[in-house]
Protein backbone atom coordinates (compact mmCIF):
# COMPACT_ATOMS: atom_id res chain seq x y z
CA UNK A 1 0.00 0.00 0.00
CA UNK A 2 1.51 2.72 -1.03
CA UNK A 3 2.01 6.27 0.79
CA UNK A 4 1.14 8.55 -1.96
CA UNK A 5 -2.73 8.22 -1.90
CA UNK A 6 -4.19 11.02 -4.33
CA UNK A 7 -6.94 12.57 -2.06
CA UNK A 8 -7.13 15.44 -4.34
CA UNK A 9 -8.28 13.03 -7.66
CA UNK A 10 -10.76 11.33 -4.57
CA UNK A 11 -12.08 14.90 -4.16
CA UNK A 12 -13.02 16.16 -7.55
CA UNK A 13 -14.89 12.89 -8.45
CA UNK A 14 -17.43 14.01 -6.24
CA UNK A 15 -20.63 14.48 -8.65
CA UNK A 16 -22.22 17.46 -8.22
CA UNK A 17 -25.58 18.55 -10.54
CA UNK A 18 -25.32 22.51 -10.44
CA UNK A 19 -29.01 24.14 -10.26
CA UNK A 20 -29.84 27.08 -12.08
CA UNK A 21 -29.24 30.84 -10.80
CA UNK A 22 -32.08 32.40 -11.51
CA UNK A 23 -34.59 30.13 -8.71
CA UNK A 24 -31.81 31.01 -6.24
CA UNK A 25 -31.86 34.53 -6.64
CA UNK A 26 -36.09 34.71 -6.63
CA UNK A 27 -35.99 32.54 -3.05
CA UNK A 28 -33.24 34.75 -1.79
CA UNK A 29 -34.94 38.44 -2.33
CA UNK A 30 -38.04 36.61 -1.01
CA UNK A 31 -36.04 35.34 2.49
CA UNK A 32 -34.67 39.09 2.72
CA UNK A 33 -38.37 40.49 2.53
CA UNK A 34 -39.76 38.08 5.01
CA UNK A 35 -36.68 39.00 7.93
CA UNK A 36 -37.64 42.48 7.29
CA UNK A 37 -41.13 42.12 7.80
CA UNK A 38 -40.73 40.79 11.20
CA UNK A 39 -38.52 43.69 12.53
CA UNK A 40 -41.45 46.30 11.22
CA UNK A 41 -44.40 43.97 12.62
CA UNK A 42 -42.62 44.45 16.02
CA UNK A 43 -41.88 47.83 16.01
CA UNK A 44 -45.58 48.85 14.76
CA UNK A 45 -47.42 46.94 17.40
CA UNK A 46 -45.61 47.97 20.36
CA UNK A 47 -45.57 51.43 18.75
CA UNK A 48 -49.36 51.40 18.53
CA UNK A 49 -49.92 50.31 21.76
CA UNK A 50 -47.62 52.85 23.10
CA UNK A 51 -50.14 55.44 21.11
CA UNK A 52 -53.23 53.91 22.28
CA UNK A 53 -52.28 54.03 25.66
CA UNK A 54 -51.07 57.62 25.28
CA UNK A 55 -54.27 58.54 23.50
CA UNK A 56 -56.22 57.61 27.39
CA UNK A 57 -54.25 60.11 28.78
CA UNK A 58 -55.59 62.80 26.48
CA UNK A 59 -59.04 61.77 25.79
CA UNK A 60 -59.82 60.89 29.15
CA UNK A 61 -58.43 63.57 31.30
CA UNK A 62 -57.67 61.52 33.99
CA UNK A 63 -57.40 63.19 37.53
CA UNK A 64 -55.00 60.90 39.72
CA UNK A 65 -51.26 61.37 39.85
CA UNK A 66 -51.27 57.26 39.87
CA UNK A 67 -52.73 56.32 36.41
CA UNK A 68 -50.54 59.21 34.72
CA UNK A 69 -47.30 57.40 36.55
CA UNK A 70 -49.01 54.19 35.56
CA UNK A 71 -49.46 55.14 31.80
CA UNK A 72 -45.64 56.65 31.71
CA UNK A 73 -44.36 53.15 33.54
CA UNK A 74 -46.28 51.23 30.38
CA UNK A 75 -45.40 53.23 27.85
CA UNK A 76 -41.58 53.10 28.96
CA UNK A 77 -41.70 49.12 28.94
CA UNK A 78 -42.24 48.75 25.53
CA UNK A 79 -40.16 51.67 24.44
CA UNK A 80 -36.98 50.10 26.43
CA UNK A 81 -37.64 46.40 25.05
CA UNK A 82 -37.87 48.42 21.49
CA UNK A 83 -35.14 50.20 21.64
CA UNK A 84 -32.91 46.78 22.88
CA UNK A 85 -34.87 45.25 20.75
CA UNK A 86 -33.87 47.34 17.61
CA UNK A 87 -30.43 47.11 18.18
CA UNK A 88 -29.68 43.26 18.98
CA UNK A 89 -31.52 42.57 15.91
CA UNK A 90 -29.02 44.18 13.24
CA UNK A 91 -26.52 42.19 15.30
CA UNK A 92 -28.06 39.69 14.60
CA UNK A 93 -28.49 39.83 11.09
CA UNK A 94 -25.85 41.46 9.73
CA UNK A 95 -23.62 39.16 8.17
CA UNK A 96 -20.14 39.17 9.20
CA UNK A 97 -19.27 36.56 6.77
CA UNK A 98 -16.49 38.23 4.65
CA UNK A 99 -14.44 38.13 8.09
CA UNK A 100 -11.80 35.39 8.48
CA UNK A 101 -13.61 31.88 10.53
CA UNK A 102 -11.28 33.44 13.55
CA UNK A 103 -12.65 37.01 13.78
CA UNK A 104 -15.85 35.42 13.10
CA UNK A 105 -16.40 32.91 15.35
CA UNK A 106 -15.09 35.42 18.15
CA UNK A 107 -17.72 38.18 16.87
CA UNK A 108 -20.26 35.80 17.11
CA UNK A 109 -19.47 34.40 20.48
CA UNK A 110 -19.23 38.03 22.11
CA UNK A 111 -22.87 38.96 20.65
CA UNK A 112 -23.99 35.41 21.59
CA UNK A 113 -22.96 35.85 25.48
CA UNK A 114 -24.08 39.54 25.32
CA UNK A 115 -27.60 38.11 23.97
CA UNK A 116 -28.05 35.78 26.94
CA UNK A 117 -27.47 38.57 29.18
CA UNK A 118 -29.69 40.95 27.46
CA UNK A 119 -32.78 38.19 27.54
CA UNK A 120 -32.99 37.00 31.07
CA UNK A 121 -32.52 40.57 32.27
CA UNK A 122 -34.51 42.44 29.88
CA UNK A 123 -37.30 40.04 30.11
CA UNK A 124 -37.57 40.62 33.94
CA UNK A 125 -37.19 44.73 33.88
CA UNK A 126 -40.15 44.31 30.82
CA UNK A 127 -42.97 42.84 33.02
CA UNK A 128 -42.01 44.26 36.43
CA UNK A 129 -42.54 47.86 34.66
CA UNK A 130 -45.47 46.33 32.99
CA UNK A 131 -47.12 45.20 36.20
CA UNK A 132 -46.63 48.13 37.99
CA UNK A 133 -48.00 50.13 35.47
CA UNK A 134 -50.47 48.34 34.74
CA UNK A 135 -51.66 48.87 38.71
CA UNK A 136 -51.00 51.94 39.08
CA UNK A 137 -53.16 52.67 36.59
CA UNK A 138 -56.13 50.64 36.42
CA UNK A 139 -56.38 52.03 40.42
CA UNK A 140 -58.41 55.50 39.47
CA UNK A 141 -60.83 53.65 37.59
CA UNK A 142 -61.01 50.62 40.10
CA UNK A 143 -61.84 52.92 42.96
CA UNK A 144 -64.90 54.12 41.62
CA UNK A 145 -65.98 50.15 41.63
CA UNK A 146 -68.07 48.23 44.03
CA UNK A 147 -65.58 45.94 46.20
CA UNK A 148 -66.65 42.62 44.28
CA UNK A 149 -65.81 44.06 41.31
CA UNK A 150 -62.47 46.23 42.09
CA UNK A 151 -61.55 42.36 42.88
CA UNK A 152 -62.07 41.02 40.12
CA UNK A 153 -60.32 43.53 37.99
CA UNK A 154 -57.50 43.46 40.06
CA UNK A 155 -58.00 39.77 39.99
CA UNK A 156 -57.86 39.66 36.23
CA UNK A 157 -55.07 41.63 35.76
CA UNK A 158 -52.63 39.87 38.18
CA UNK A 159 -53.67 36.69 36.81
CA UNK A 160 -52.64 37.34 33.38
CA UNK A 161 -49.59 38.77 33.92
CA UNK A 162 -48.33 36.10 36.72
CA UNK A 163 -48.84 33.26 33.55
CA UNK A 164 -47.02 35.43 31.44
CA UNK A 165 -44.32 36.56 33.96
CA UNK A 166 -44.06 33.01 35.66
CA UNK A 167 -45.23 30.87 32.98
CA UNK A 168 -44.58 31.67 29.51
CA UNK A 169 -41.95 34.30 30.46
CA UNK A 170 -39.44 31.40 31.71
CA UNK A 171 -40.59 28.21 29.62
CA UNK A 172 -39.52 30.79 26.61
CA UNK A 173 -36.33 32.05 28.65
CA UNK A 174 -35.36 28.54 29.83
CA UNK A 175 -35.70 27.54 26.54
CA UNK A 176 -33.59 30.17 24.24
CA UNK A 177 -30.91 30.51 27.20
CA UNK A 178 -30.44 26.50 26.76
CA UNK A 179 -29.76 26.87 23.22
CA UNK A 180 -27.58 29.87 23.46
CA UNK A 181 -25.72 28.12 26.45
CA UNK A 182 -25.17 24.64 23.74
CA UNK A 183 -24.46 27.67 20.88
CA UNK A 184 -22.06 28.99 23.46
CA UNK A 185 -20.08 25.86 24.19
CA UNK A 186 -19.83 25.03 20.64
CA UNK A 187 -18.33 27.89 19.47
CA UNK A 188 -15.78 28.29 22.68
CA UNK A 189 -14.85 24.43 21.41
CA UNK A 190 -14.53 25.82 17.95
CA UNK A 191 -12.01 28.72 18.50
CA UNK A 192 -9.76 26.64 21.01
CA UNK A 193 -9.47 24.91 17.36
CA UNK A 194 -8.45 28.03 15.87
CA UNK A 195 -5.77 28.92 18.33
CA UNK A 196 -2.17 29.27 16.08
CA UNK B 1 -17.99 38.39 -12.95
CA UNK B 2 -21.51 38.64 -13.26
CA UNK B 3 -23.46 36.61 -10.40
CA UNK B 4 -24.29 33.56 -13.17
CA UNK B 5 -20.92 33.32 -13.87
CA UNK B 6 -19.48 32.66 -10.62
CA UNK B 7 -22.42 30.29 -9.43
CA UNK B 8 -21.27 28.48 -12.46
CA UNK B 9 -17.75 28.23 -11.70
CA UNK B 10 -18.32 27.84 -7.83
CA UNK B 11 -21.16 25.67 -7.43
CA UNK B 12 -18.85 22.78 -7.83
CA UNK B 13 -15.85 24.15 -5.35
CA UNK B 14 -18.55 25.34 -2.69
CA UNK B 15 -20.74 22.12 -2.44
CA UNK B 16 -17.80 20.06 -2.07
CA UNK B 17 -17.00 22.12 0.27
CA UNK B 18 -19.98 21.88 2.12
CA UNK B 19 -19.95 17.95 1.81
CA UNK B 20 -16.82 17.74 2.87
CA UNK B 21 -18.23 19.85 6.19
CA UNK B 22 -21.15 17.76 6.36
CA UNK B 23 -21.08 14.39 4.95
CA UNK B 24 -24.67 14.49 4.07
CA UNK B 25 -26.02 15.44 0.35
CA UNK B 26 -29.09 17.43 1.58
CA UNK B 27 -27.09 19.16 4.24
CA UNK B 28 -24.11 20.36 1.96
CA UNK B 29 -27.05 21.67 -0.79
CA UNK B 30 -28.27 23.79 1.61
CA UNK B 31 -25.06 25.12 2.96
CA UNK B 32 -24.05 25.60 -0.44
CA UNK B 33 -27.45 27.55 -0.82
CA UNK B 34 -26.93 29.60 1.68
CA UNK B 35 -23.28 30.65 0.43
CA UNK B 36 -24.94 31.94 -2.95
CA UNK B 37 -27.93 33.64 -1.65
CA UNK B 38 -25.40 35.38 1.38
CA UNK B 39 -23.03 35.87 -1.77
CA UNK B 40 -25.47 37.21 -4.09
CA UNK B 41 -26.69 39.64 -1.57
CA UNK B 42 -23.27 41.26 -1.07
CA UNK B 43 -22.01 40.85 -4.44
CA UNK B 44 -22.39 44.58 -4.76
CA UNK B 45 -20.03 45.65 -2.17
CA UNK B 46 -17.33 43.23 -2.70
CA UNK B 47 -14.86 45.32 -3.09
CA UNK B 48 -11.72 43.30 -4.66
CA UNK B 49 -9.90 44.04 -0.93
CA UNK B 50 -9.46 40.03 -1.44
CA UNK B 51 -9.44 37.87 -4.11
CA UNK B 52 -12.85 36.81 -4.80
CA UNK B 53 -11.72 33.24 -4.25
CA UNK B 54 -10.94 34.02 -0.68
CA UNK B 55 -14.23 35.95 -0.48
CA UNK B 56 -16.42 33.34 -1.32
CA UNK B 57 -14.97 30.67 0.14
CA UNK B 58 -14.60 32.61 3.58
CA UNK B 59 -18.59 33.18 2.94
CA UNK B 60 -19.10 29.27 1.93
CA UNK B 61 -17.15 28.38 5.34
CA UNK B 62 -18.55 30.82 7.63
CA UNK B 63 -21.47 29.47 6.47
CA UNK B 64 -20.63 25.82 7.26
CA UNK B 65 -19.51 27.18 10.83
CA UNK B 66 -22.34 28.90 11.74
CA UNK B 67 -24.42 25.99 10.71
CA UNK B 68 -24.20 25.54 14.38
CA UNK B 69 -26.18 28.16 15.12
CA UNK B 70 -29.67 27.38 13.48
CA UNK B 71 -31.35 23.96 13.93
CA UNK B 72 -34.71 26.19 12.80
CA UNK B 73 -33.46 29.05 11.81
CA UNK B 74 -33.44 28.70 8.14
CA UNK B 75 -35.78 25.41 7.90
CA UNK B 76 -35.68 23.56 4.99
CA UNK B 77 -39.62 24.32 3.78
CA UNK B 78 -37.87 27.52 3.34
CA UNK B 79 -35.63 26.51 0.27
CA UNK B 80 -37.09 25.98 -3.14
CA UNK B 81 -37.38 22.31 -3.46
CA UNK B 82 -36.08 20.07 -6.44
CA UNK B 83 -32.82 23.02 -7.24
CA UNK B 84 -30.97 20.31 -7.20
CA UNK B 85 -31.40 17.29 -9.24
CA UNK B 86 -30.99 14.25 -6.95
CA UNK B 87 -27.16 13.62 -6.64
CA UNK B 88 -26.67 10.33 -7.84
CA UNK B 89 -24.72 7.92 -5.15
CA UNK B 90 -22.70 6.38 -7.57
CA UNK B 91 -19.46 7.50 -6.18
CA UNK B 92 -16.83 5.32 -6.43
CA UNK B 93 -16.13 3.89 -2.50
CA UNK B 94 -12.46 5.48 -2.09
CA UNK B 95 -14.72 8.34 -2.68
CA UNK B 96 -16.93 7.75 -0.39
CA UNK B 97 -14.41 6.54 1.79
CA UNK B 98 -12.84 9.82 1.56
CA UNK B 99 -15.57 12.25 2.11
CA UNK B 100 -16.80 9.99 5.17
CA UNK B 101 -12.94 10.15 7.16
CA UNK B 102 -13.07 13.82 6.56
CA UNK B 103 -15.91 13.99 8.07
CA UNK B 104 -14.67 12.72 11.22
CA UNK B 105 -12.25 15.36 12.14
CA UNK B 106 -12.39 18.38 14.31
CA UNK B 107 -14.60 21.25 12.46
CA UNK B 108 -11.68 23.18 11.41
CA UNK B 109 -9.46 20.11 10.07
CA UNK B 110 -12.13 19.53 7.83
CA UNK B 111 -12.14 22.97 6.56
CA UNK B 112 -8.73 23.42 6.38
CA UNK B 113 -8.22 20.10 4.25
CA UNK B 114 -11.35 20.44 2.00
CA UNK B 115 -9.52 23.80 1.26
CA UNK B 116 -5.92 22.30 0.49
CA UNK B 117 -7.77 19.17 -1.66
CA UNK B 118 -9.41 22.12 -3.59
CA UNK B 119 -6.02 23.44 -4.38
CA UNK B 120 -6.59 26.80 -2.90
CA UNK B 121 -2.74 28.00 -1.85
CA UNK B 122 -1.76 27.74 1.80
CA UNK B 123 -1.61 31.42 2.11
CA UNK B 124 -5.51 31.75 0.74
CA UNK B 125 -6.45 28.77 3.24
CA UNK B 126 -4.46 30.80 6.43
CA UNK B 127 -6.51 33.76 4.92
CA UNK B 128 -9.94 31.81 4.94
CA UNK B 129 -9.81 30.63 8.27
CA UNK B 130 -7.54 33.09 10.17
CA UNK B 131 -4.34 30.71 11.43
CA UNK B 132 -0.70 31.62 10.35
CA UNK B 133 0.57 30.00 6.91
CA UNK B 134 2.82 28.07 8.50
CA UNK B 135 0.16 26.43 11.49
CA UNK B 136 -1.77 25.84 7.95
CA UNK B 137 1.37 23.92 6.67
CA UNK B 138 1.75 21.70 9.76
CA UNK B 139 -1.91 21.30 10.04
CA UNK B 140 -2.31 20.08 6.72
CA UNK B 141 0.54 17.73 6.97
CA UNK B 142 -1.41 16.09 9.83
CA UNK B 143 -4.39 15.41 8.45
CA UNK B 144 -3.14 13.80 5.75
CA UNK B 145 -1.38 11.79 7.32
CA UNK B 146 -4.18 10.93 9.38
CA UNK B 147 -5.94 10.39 6.32
CA UNK B 148 -3.03 8.13 4.70
CA UNK B 149 -3.10 5.75 7.77
CA UNK B 150 -7.54 5.40 7.91
CA UNK B 151 -6.73 4.59 3.91
CA UNK B 152 -4.43 1.64 4.66
CA UNK B 153 -6.37 0.17 7.44
CA UNK B 154 -9.45 0.61 5.55
CA UNK B 155 -7.55 -1.46 2.80
CA UNK B 156 -6.13 -4.24 4.60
Amino acid sequence: MTDNIDFKQYWKSQSIATPDAKELIKKASQFKRNTLFKLIAANVLLLATSIGIGFVWYYFQPDFLSTKIGIILCIVAMVVYLAFYNTLVPLLLKNDIELDSKSQLQQLLALKEKQRFLQSVLLNGYFILLFTGLSLYMYEYVSRMTLPWAIFSYGLVVFWIAINAFYFGPKTLRKQQGRLNKLINQLKDLNEQLTD
Amino acid sequence: MTFEEIHTTYWPKVYRQCIGYMNDPDIAKDLAQETFIKVWQQLPKFRNESSISTWIFRIAVNTCLRQIEKDKKMPKSELPMGLVAEVSVDNEPEVQFLYQCISELPEIDRIIISLELEELKQKEIAEIVGLSESNVRVRIHRIKEKLTKKFQQHDR
